[in-house]
């Protein structure tokens, strides 16, 4: 059995109460090295050392004392120029894109400011347009009720009277379509339901290729008065103001 | 000033930013416990003394150096080792001309006689303290400062190795040389009491 060295001994008794420390094993099981250990732990454990003097408690500031006059102030570390034109060109760019950022929400606010007056004030410019349509429209209905009335009062053997209502037809017709256009984007059931059926018979009265004969009069005059198509352009034309239907832009447009 | 408010860390960041007053707040706070360990080493309290002034300046000068990640106590704690070092390593010569068993003209050197003149004599006068302490100064400033840091202050071998600016396996063979050597000079007091 090889016996432990005194280095070896000398780690254990600095470190046996370390885990991983090696010898106990040994020291348990061999008498020789048990006994060169404990001379060892006896010599060192006899060793007396003087203790530290106690300093008081402003020994610390004392040394302060006597050590500030000798210390240089350091001066503020100077940055790296690298590292300086990195943090400075950064800031730059940051700063460009504020005012970048800045600007454009600007823009958006400002182009916003001045929509939200033209969308407000769309009705105004709005009020004008209804008039000219009402005054369109009155205009129509006039015309088209005079059409109705000769219409109905047509004689069926005289082509003389008839041939000027197939031309006011024609005439009606382009604008009765533009007028029953609008009146199907508009939310007017009564005068879209009144149109529609003025334009079938303007179609019927405009189409007649080889005139009006008497038997297409009647027809149409039965058609006429069996829709009520007279009084319906009648009641239309009343809701219209008078104002408008003479084709003045007099304010107090109603709707119809 | 609050010395005592700031961590050392955030005290450096203050030093190394132009507050050279700010370090008083470290010198305060370690003054005390570099002291503990410079006494040990030199066993002068004067010498004490001037190692922690000597620390604490070579600190200041070094603090830039300082990784953050690292203690400043423990740090400035192997600057007050090594200052130690320097000095018993300075004084060492006229350490050395005590510590000779046999008088030797030519190197100085004297019987330690009249230090070990005997157990009981040492003993009666309260001496043995002194002889320990003869014994200690017969030890290289290495492998004094190793016991001492091994022995009292409870180092492991790597913290003796990097206190010492030495491998751990010099450090452990510092201590080993140390007890040897403190053995040998202590037996006459085993064998005569």
């Amino acid at each position: 059995m090889s016996h432990l060295r005194e280095e070896e001994l000398i780690e254990y008794f600095y470190t046996k109460g370390e885990p991983g420390a090696s010898g106990r094993r040994h020291l348990e099981s061999c008498a020789e090295c048990a006994v060169a250990y404990a001379a060892l732990q006896s010599d060192l454990k006899e060793m007396e050392f003087a203790e530290p003097p106690a300093r008081d408690a402003g020994y610390g500031e004392r040394v302060w004392e006597s050590l500030a006059q000798r210390l240089p102030a350091y001066e503020a570390p100077r940055r790296h120029w690298l590292r300086s034109g990195f943090w400075m060109g950064l800031s730059y760019a940051a700063a460009c894109g504020l005012l970048v950022s800045g600007a454009f929400i600007a823009g958006q606010l400002w182009e916003r400011s001045q929509t939200h007056p033209t969308t407000a004030a769309t009705p105004a410019p709005a009020a004008p347009k209804e008039r000219v349509v009402l005054v369109v429209l009155g205009d129509h209905l006039d015309r088209s009720e005079r059409l109705l009335v000769e219409l109905k009062h047509a004689d069926v053997d005289s082509a003389e009277m008839v041939s000027p209502l197939r031309d006011e037809a024609k005439s009606l017709l382009a604008a009765n379509r533009v007028c029953l256009k609008s009146a199907t984007q508009g939310d007017d059931p009564e005068l879209k339901t009144a149109l529609g059926d003025l334009n079938r018979l303007l179609d019927e009265l405009s189409s007649q290729p080889e005139g009006l004969n008497s038997a297409a009069i009647a027809r149409l005059q039965s058609e006429m008065n069996s829709d009520g198509l007279l009084f319906e352009v009648r009641v239309l034309r009343s809701r219209i103001p008078e104002g408008q239907a003479v084709g003045t832009t007099g304010a107090g447009g109603g709707k119809i | 000033m609050d010395r005592m408010g700031k961590n050392d860390h955030a005290v450096i960041e203050a030093v190394l930013a132009g507050d050279k007053e700010a370090y008083g707040a470290l010198v305060v706070r370690h003054s005390e416990s570099l002291f503990r360990v410079a006494f040990r080493i030199t066993r002068n309290e004067a010498d004490a003394d001037d190692v922690v002034q000597e620390a604490l300046l070579r600190g200041y000068q070094k603090l830039a150096s300082f990784r953050a990640e690292s203690n400043f106590g423990t740090w400035i704690y192997r600057i007050a080792v090594r200052c130690a070092l320097d000095k018993i390593g300075g004084r060492k010569g006229n350490d050395a001309s005590r510590v000779s068993d046999e008088t030797s003209p030519e190197l100085q050197e004297v019987q330690v006689a009249d230090w070990a003149a005997g157990p009981d004599r040492l003993l009666l006068s309260g001496e043995i303290g002194a002889m320990q302490e003869t014994a200690m100064h017969s030890l290289t400033a290495t492998e004094r400062t190793a016991f001492v840091l091994r022995h009292l202050e409870d180092c492991s071998t790597g913290e003796i190795g990097a206190a010492l600016g030495i491998g751990p396996n010099a450090a452990k063979q510092a201590v080993f040389r140390a007890v040897q050597k403190l053995r040998i000079r202590l037996a006459v007091l085993r064998v005569r009491t």
